[in-house]
């Protein structure tokens, strides 16, 4: 076990050197000046020439790229141009309302979306199953923005149940159940937003992989001895079909980092994802790399995570 | 369907905390209708005086600087920018002229930092003496090039020295930068203070204090209980941000804000908000400008003039192809105008001039077919020595109202023969090629400060912003001229306009207002063109109402 770990680790450190390297080749490639300005705002060729100094964006790439590299090994993404302070600085304020809602949406995700999937293969054919195909069907083929907007008017404006946007309301004061409350009503809608379209695409997974399973002899023979239902289900059954969600669990952690940025965007959600957008739209390399090399980690780490979750709860993997 | 029933038991439990629960939360809001929560679209990163420079000239930053650091003087409703009568005392209780290029100012004794300490001559020569400082303020000390020196002559009196005699001497002492307290900040090196804690927490002699910033959320501010011209009756000011037009916009119609700096397009939006009670749409004249810009030069070589738009003809029968009135009227409606020359509803100048020309298709065709343009192939596109007229218009996809209207520019320009491809990219790689010169007609918007004398920057052939490479030594000379003029500056203003008016570097497309959305219970509204929420100290709160339908 202890090589195998050791082996995997080392290559998803250099699939994270890679990676980051690339991405700061891409992010420096993109056309566009972070320091061009419209109308009144607009600085001359001059005072250009003295803010590309400042921020080192004069420098030949080879240079920015090692200049980046050493801050990186620091520790330390730099400076954003946009904001003016320490990217670091900015990624770890936005990182508690990005755990927030992803980790919503993954708990959601992942006990709705499971229970959901293992329901449809138990009752495979019959109305529960055809309405919930249709209905998980018609949510992961629904854009996640589209449904942010309709969402956001129908119960933030229209019915005014929650509140259209934001993460809490500013005027509200009071003890920590009064916050508390205020977080959650906000938190509502973006993550129902998110988790529909990602509980639908679990619960598919689900089914097929629960379907595959129930159909193997250790299932009949389960059956045959005359184990409740109940415990065929989630005790034999389930516990096998559960590994291919692994992988798609794999996928969808680094929602945790990266959000989503549509809908944080609809629903002024202040997490990584509208921090990036901005970034990418105003050309921010600094603060765009460091939210890149954020999201590659988490990519990484949660690819070695799902590896390790197959090696530790299936003994076939662990022993090849 | 045991489990339908035990999923319908968890959803109603939420709905109930979700629901019930802040009922509490509400009640403790709605006890202060005094607080005004405005939404914009930008989040205020350095709000300090001299450090609003680059990447941190923006809306936002200066909205908040604004509201915690006062100027010594500020524009009066007329915006007139040249002369010593059309302005307000703030910080100076008073200004005397010494000389042609001497103004003195006296401070207001009652003036203090939000600290306590009094605001004195020193703090007025320390702020300028960074302001003008080319490494520290690039921008600003262009703007102040013309002020010589800023010296503190005892307590309360300060001497401003100008290079030469103009007009525009005591808007350019009052307007660029309001001082800073010199008292905290002389020991801080002026290249470490953007990474200072006082920009973090800043003290200002404005009407309102720093309270907080929540990260991505909004910033704090409270009524300056010293504040010496009166303490504002709007007791704390949020600033809450949301990049998405949208969200902004659901922020005011949800409940959760105030007021918005301008409803965004489309115009439907417009009959969301005056169709909620609550809410009064306020029209207010902008800084804005939009038009076509007339590349001078070949984007492929730029040392040769262009070989279609380098003609004056072609250039004028493009302007006379279009029916400007039309497009505004179908993209703002009422909301805006057709301008006369480069300016924007903000500037003085603009009034009294000629009304700009009509549509004039008959006059377009026979400029271009002067010029050799004519449609020989009989493709529905003009063309001249076997060349096509066809250009490429560069427009930037964030912005919704210049690509509706390049569309119908595109239209308009296609029934007179002219093929225009539209060039759309995003904002980054937009200004990239605007600056590099790497396009034929620019879908230019530009932001104006109060004063004409920025039109230098665009229109003059040294212009530090003149990306099309315009040149009319007529121009740059009636610019000279106006820019110093004490007497008979309208009119050489005015002249300035006529003359761009004729050389046609451009065709000038909208000047708008600005639609605010403001709360009801919020009177005495002035909301000022140039900087909108300055005078919030001014607005006061009627009859205590709820902040919302109280469903939630």
């Amino acid at each position: 076990m202890r090589p195998w770990l050791l082996g995997r680790s080392l290559q998803a450190a250099i699939t994270l050197a890679v990676a980051i390297v690339l991405l700061f080749l891409l992010v420096h490639l993109l056309p566009g000046d972070p320091l061009a300005r419209e109308g009144d705002r607009q600085l001359t060729a001059v005072q250009l020439e003295g803010l590309r100094a400042r921020y080192g964006l004069d420098r030949p790439l080879p240079a920015q790229l090692g200049a980046f590299l050493a801050g990186l090994a620091r520790g330390d993404l730099g400076t954003s141009i946009e904001y003016g302070r320490p990217v670091t600085g900015l990624l770890m304020e936005r990182l508690p309302a990005t755990l927030l809602l992803g980790g919503t949406v993954l708990l959601l995700n992942f006990t709705i979306g499971l229970w959901l999937g293992v329901r449809q293969a138990v009752r495979k054919d019959g109305a529960e199953d055809r309405w919930l195909t249709t209905l998980s069907l018609a949510g992961y083929a629904t854009p996640s923005f589209w449904l942010g907007l309709v969402l956001a008017w129908l119960v933030g404006i229209r019915w005014r149940l929650l509140p259209p946007a934001g993460m809490s309301d500013p005027l509200v004061t009071g003890g920590a159940l009064s916050v508390s409350a205020d977080l959650l009503r906000h938190l509502v809608l973006p993550a129902l937003t998110l988790s529909i379209v990602s509980i639908a695409g679990t619960m598919r997974y689900q089914r097929s992989a629960m379907l595959e399973t129930l159909r193997l002899p250790y299932i009949v023979t389960a059956r045959a001895k005359g184990l409740a239902e109940d415990r065929v289900v989630w005790h034999h059954a389930w516990r096998n079909a559960v590994f291919p969600v692994l992988t798609l669990f794999g996928l969808w952690l680094p929602i945790l980092v990266s959000g989503s940025v549509f809908v944080e965007s609809v629903f002024a959600w202040p997490g990584l994802g509208s921090l990036a957008a901005a970034a990418v739209g105003n050309r921010d390399y600094p603060l765009l790399m460091g939210a890149s090399v954020l999201v590659a980690t988490m990519v990484v780490l949660a690819s070695l995570l799902s590896d390790l979750a197959y090696a530790l709860l299936d003994p076939r993997v662990r022993l090849s | 369907m045991r489990w339908t029933l035990r999923a319908g038991l968890g959803v109603g439990l939420t709905a109930t905390l979700a629901g019930g629960v802040p009922r509490a939360a509400v009640a403790q809001r709605e006890a202060d209708p005094s607080s005004i929560v405005i939404v914009t679209g930008g989040e205020a990163s350095v709000p300090i005086p001299t450090l609003m420079e680059g990447p941190f000239a923006s809306t936002a930053n200066s909205d908040i600087a604004d509201q915690l650091f006062l100027r010594l003087a500020e524009l009066g409703p007329a915006l007139i920018t040249a002369g010593d009568h059309a302005f307000e005392p703030r910080l100076a209780r008073s200004w005397t002229r010494l000389d042609s290029v001497t103004l003195v100012f006296d401070l207001d004794p009652r003036a203090t930092w939000q600290d306590g300490v009094p605001v004195t001559a020193e703090d007025v020569a320390f702020t300028f003496d960074r302001a003008l400082d080319p490494a520290l303020a690039p921008r600003t000390a262009e703007l102040l090039r013309n002020v010589v020196s800023v010296t503190a002559e005892g307590e309360r009196r300060v001497v401003f020295r100008f290079a030469h005699p103009y007009a525009e001497q005591l808007y350019d002492a009052v307007f660029h930068v309001a001082p800073l307290p010199a008292h905290l900040l002389r020991g801080i090196p002026p290249a470490e203070l953007a990474r200072s804690a006082f920009v973090q927490s800043p003290v200002g002699s404005g009407p309102y204090r720093w309270v907080r910033r929540v990260p991505g959320q909004f910033v704090e501010l409270a009524a300056n209980e010293r504040f010496f011209l009166g303490v504002p009756a709007i007791r704390r000011v949020f600033f809450r941000f949301a990049a998405d037009p949208d969200a902004r916009l659901n922020f005011v119609l949800g409940g959760e804000a105030d007021a918005m700096d301008n409803i965004p397009p489309p115009r439907t939006n417009v009959a969301r908000v005056t169709a909620n009670p609550n809410l009064r749409v306020v029209t207010v004249p902008s800084p804005t400008l939009g038009f076509l810009l007339f590349n001078q030069r070949d984007p492929r070589d730029r040392e040769r003039p262009h070989p279609i738009l380098g003609e004056l003809d072609v250039r004028r029968a493009i302007g006379l192809a279009l029916d400007r009135r039309q497009m505004v009227r179908a993209v703002f409606g009422s909301a805006a105008d057709v301008p006369y020359g480069p300016a924007s509803p903000l500037l003085w100048i603009r009034h009294g001039t000629p009304a700009p020309a009509r549509q004039n298709v008959r006059e377009a065709r026979r400029l271009l077919a002067a010029q050799g343009w004519e449609d020989h192939d009989g493709d529905g596109t003009l063309d001249r020595d076997g060349a096509p007229l066809a250009l490429t218009l560069l427009v930037t996809t964030t912005s919704a109202i210049r690509q509706q209207m390049a569309l119908q520019v595109q239209e308009q320009l296609r029934q007179v023969g002219i093929r225009l491809e539209l060039d759309r990219v995003d904002f980054p790689v937009y200004t990239e090629r605007r600056n590099a010169g790497r396009f034929d007609l620019d879908f230019a918007a530009t932001s104006q400060d109060p004063s004409p004398t920025g039109l230098s920057q665009g229109w003059s052939c040294h212009g530090g912003t003149n990306v099309a490479r315009y040149c009319d030594l007529m121009v740059d000379s009636l610019l000279e001229a106006a820019s110093r003029a004490t007497e008979g500056a309208p009119q050489a203003w005015q002249a300035v306009l006529g003359r761009i008016e004729s050389d046609a570097p451009a065709v000038f497309l909208y000047a708008p207002s600005y639609l605010y959305v403001v709360h009801r219970r919020f009177t005495n509204l002035r909301i000022r063109p140039e900087s909108a929420w300055m005078a919030l100290r001014e607005w006061t709160v009627s009859a205590p109402a709820p902040r919302r339908p109280a469903v939630y």
